[in-house]
């Protein structure tokens, strides 16, 4: 196997800060490296750098033994390089075929798109990954999974010889993940160099062959992952080792929340259960099967078009976000950057944004008491950096979280729903929010966790419902709980494990 | 991502801020400076009140302004606001009903004219720039009808005295758009609606799952917003002695540049109230000191819109991408 793709000495200095220093590993043809490490170790500098947006401080990129200066993205592209970003930067109007040519459409003449010819290209290269993609469709019709191999298609149209990945999982259900494995599998068969960055583990060892391990900027190892586990792996990332968890209950048999025949206008049906005090509820699920929309109505963020929430027995109305609040819930969204934070605001004022009344009880906040407040809160959830009056957008994904959790500290909340708590976050701070949730309930609050990932639903939780189509299809106790069990529940009957896309993305 | 973070510590809260606001004040200082060495007597006690004074009716609008626009909004109906509300309490005023009740009347009206955007903008989901545009036009129109397109001539001397009057040397409609100004900073630091504001036009979604009252956040803007037009209303027919229904024409866009000027982002979720004080002083001293160099008007109006560019683009180079 051949060298594609090398990196050699790069170092990379921001004003200020040491991004990267002296990294060198090498990518085969036909290999599927991963690339690990933990926010901020420099992965993300490094796929800039490979992909033309930053230049490097001293160091070198070699494609095919060759040093190239990739100065731009233009030129990173002409090199041969795509980048798949996580966030897919795509236009959601613009039809299949006009967004793999966006940028540099097929011209007439020079003046007009030859709209047809894009057409048929894209479509050749979609025929190559799924031909189930009409090339004429506009994007945003697509499952975000489609939408990937789209970006992939678009690889392919720029013949790639090297394609980097940033988190290109990041919202994929399991069965879209094998979908898409197949098809980086299938770029690798054909010679490509494949640079994968993902924070799943179980994915990286399932689809990589060789990993390159980053920490603070420089390169921990190079390693095979045939001979590694992913326990030693995640060592690696994290600098030590990472104490396996252990799940503690802290339920009550006190009834605290009560849902009765639950119902919503579009996605959830007849929901019933009860969380008791203390008590860390899990709901499993596939995504589309009603698990956010459940929490949406919990918080008051949705209708409900039938049923009850009582809450220490009395009958709730929970009309807005605001009554759900002051009835003692609090929703920590999926989305943090879309339904969280406020990013130009600071860490205080992110906090203290549900309970400001609190603070301002002669209409005037009182500034003193506010910080007071901050500084107990943020540091019961060990916010890094102390920084309160920084603006939240510039902390990380996990920094961002801690601070939405002391929001509902600040708030005084009792009942806790926590959206997919460990999205885009790295392992370290994972453990720390799992704590913190523990904590929580240790308290005596009572808190509901949705998530995708099983194993965190498994460490979480003293009790998973499991839902499928809008209804609670199965409640399984701790005894009960396992991975295949919830996989059971999850799936449609009719529908087969390794069947095509499971659920829908409707978020 | 993350590894610029690591940068800057303490100092990108004053960046972000009052930072900003810096700026302007040098862009005011070397203003200033500028035409204190091309005009004689620019620096005069009495050209400095005029200056403050000329700029009080649009200093009143921008801070509704600011308002809303850190809410994510805009408010192009400021001008017909104010005329409206100029005409109908003019003419109480005439018929002889008791000037407070009338001055009374006309902030109500510009309450209510800014419920009406606020309602349309909150409740009907429209958005602000389409609903004041539309608003622009009917509450022009309202008051054209209302007048028969004629001034309402004849205001009280008393009521006139009010805002023709000094204290301590400056006028008194200057000494009333700082008190406005004041509130309008502790509204925006002090208050938990000053933090809704700046949660609603920073992120709209977000503020809703933390429980912020939206809707009467929005509203409540705009009616600041109209609350305020009617103010600057008293204080030009004060100082007229006459209403006329096609008065505040085009004060909307002098607003807007003094509050982007100022720093407010018309994305939302920024905006300074000093910055917009200070870019009404700014918009005011140029006009001053071009008209006491005898520069034809179509000159001034060429230096506002460069002022408005230079200080648009000033703002990005400083705060660089995103």
């Amino acid at each position: 196997m051949s060298v594609r793709l090398q990196f050699d000495g790069i170092s990379k200095v921001f004003p200020a800060v040491k991004a990267l220093s002296g990294v060198s590993f090498s990518v085969g043809a036909g290999e599927i490296h991963g690339l690990l490490g933990e926010n901020g170790a420099g992965k993300s500098t490094l796929l800039r750098i490979l992909s033309g947006v930053y230049r490097p401080t001293s160091g070198s990129v070699l494609i095919d033994g060759k040093a190239v200066t990739l100065a731009n993205p233009v030129a990173a592209r002409a090199a041969g390089v795509a980048m798949i970003h996580q966030e897919l930067q795509q236009v959601p109007r613009l039809s299949v075929a006009q967004n793999m040519f966006l940028g540099h459409p097929l011209t007439r003449g020079g003046i007009f798109v030859a709209r047809r010819e894009q057409e048929r290209r894209a479509a050749e290269a979609l025929a190559a990954i799924d031909p189930s993609i009409n090339p004429s469709a506009p994007l945003g019709t697509l499952k975000v999974a489609q939408r990937q191999i789209v970006e992939i298609a678009r690889a392919l149209l720029d013949r790639a010889r090297i394609v980097a990945m940033d988190e290109p999982t990041s919202s994929l259900t399991p069965s879209e993940f094998e979908r898409l494995a197949e098809v980086v599998k299938g770029l690798a068969r054909d010679g490509v160099a494949v640079v994968y960055v993902s924070h799943k583990l179980d994915e990286v060892f399932g689809i990589c062959q060789r990993a390159t391990i980053m920490r603070d900027g420089v390169v921990v190892d190079s390693v095979d992952l045939k001979s590694l586990s992913e326990k030693a792996v995640v060592a690696m990332m994290v600098g030590r080792e990472l104490a396996q968890e252990q799940h503690h209950s802290h339920a009550t048999s006190e009834v605290m929340l009560s849902v009765r025949g639950l119902a919503s206008a579009t996605k959830v049906r007849d929901v019933s259960f009860d969380l008791h005090r203390g008590e860390v509820l899990g709901i499993a699920g596939l995504v589309g099967s009603g698990r956010t929309e459940l929490l949406r109505l919990l918080a008051g963020a949705d209708r409900t078009t039938a049923g009850t929430i009582s809450l220490d027995g009395k009958a709730m109305r929970l009309s807005s976000p605001r009554a759900a609040i002051a009835a003692g819930i609090g929703l920590v969204p999926e989305e943090r950057k879309r339904e969280g934070i406020v990013p130009l605001r600071s860490i205080t004022s992110n906090m203290a944004l549900a309970s400001m009344g609190v603070f301002a009880p002669r209409g005037v906040i009182d500034h003193g008491r506010l910080k007071l407040v901050a500084v107990q809160k943020m540091k019961r959830v060990n916010l890094r950096p102390f920084l309160l009056d920084r603006p939240i957008r510039l902390f990380s994904g996990g920094n961002q979280q801690k601070a939405i959790i002391g929001r509902w500290l600040a708030a005084g909340t009792r009942v806790l729903l926590f959206d997919e708590p460990t999205r885009g976050i790295d392992v370290g701070a994972k453990s720390e929010i799992y704590h913190l949730i523990e904590e929580l309930a240790a308290e005596g609050h009572c808190v509901i966790v949705v998530s995708s990932e099983l194993p965190e639903v498994i460490r979480l939780a003293d009790r998973v419902l499991v839902m499928r189509d809008g209804t609670v299809a199965a409640e399984l106790g701790k005894a009960d709980l396992s991975e295949q069990a919830i996989a059971a529940h999850a799936i449609p009957q009719t529908q087969t494990a390794a069947g095509n896309a499971a659920g829908q993305d409707n978020r | 991502m993350s590894q610029t973070t690591l940068v800057q510590p303490r100092t990108e809260f004053l960046r972000g801020f009052s930072m900003r606001d810096a700026g302007t004040l040098i862009g005011l200082v070397v203003i200033l400076g500028v035409f204190g060495a091309l005009v004689p007597g620019f620096f005069a006690e009495r050209n400095l009140i005029n200056i403050l004074q000329q700029s009080s009716i649009n200093a009143c609008l921008a801070l509704g302004m600011t308002l809303v626009i850190i809410s994510g909004g805009i408010d192009l109906s400021v001008g017909p606001t104010a005329a409206l509300s100029a005409v109908i309490s003019a003419s109480m005023m005439v018929a002889g009903v008791p000037f407070p009740l009338a001055i009374a009347a006309g902030f109500a009206i510009g309450m209510l004219c800014g419920l009406v955007n606020g309602i349309l903008v909150a409740y009907v989901g429209l958005q602000p720039f389409i609903v004041t545009l539309g608003t622009l036009s009917t509450y022009r129109a309202l008051a054209l009808i209302y007048t028969g397109g004629n001034p309402v001539l004849g205001l009280p001397p008393s009521f006139r005295a009010i805002f023709n009057g000094s204290l301590f040397g400056l006028p008194l409609a200057v000494i009333i758009v700082a008190v406005v100004a004041i509130i309008a900073w502790i509204v925006l630091k002090k208050t938990p609606f000053g933090e809704y504001l700046l949660a609603v036009g920073g992120n709209e979604e977000a503020a809703y799952i933390a429980g912020v009252p939206i809707a009467r956040t929005k509203i409540a803007a705009y009616m600041i917003s109209g609350l305020l037009a009617a103010l600057a209303a008293q204080i030009l027919i004060g100082r007229l002695g006459a209403a006329e229904p096609i008065l505040g024409n085009l004060w909307e866009l002098d607003a807007i540049a003094a509050a982007a000027i100022g720093g407010a982002s018309l994305m939302g979720g920024k905006g300074s109230v000093i910055g917009t004080i200070l870019g009404a002083v700014i918009l005011g001293a140029m006009r001053n000191g071009l008209t006491l160099m005898n520069v034809q008007s179509f000159y001034q109006l060429l230096a506002t819109g460069l002022i408005i560019l230079a200080a648009m683009l000033i703002d990005r180079v400083t705060r660089g991408r995103g």
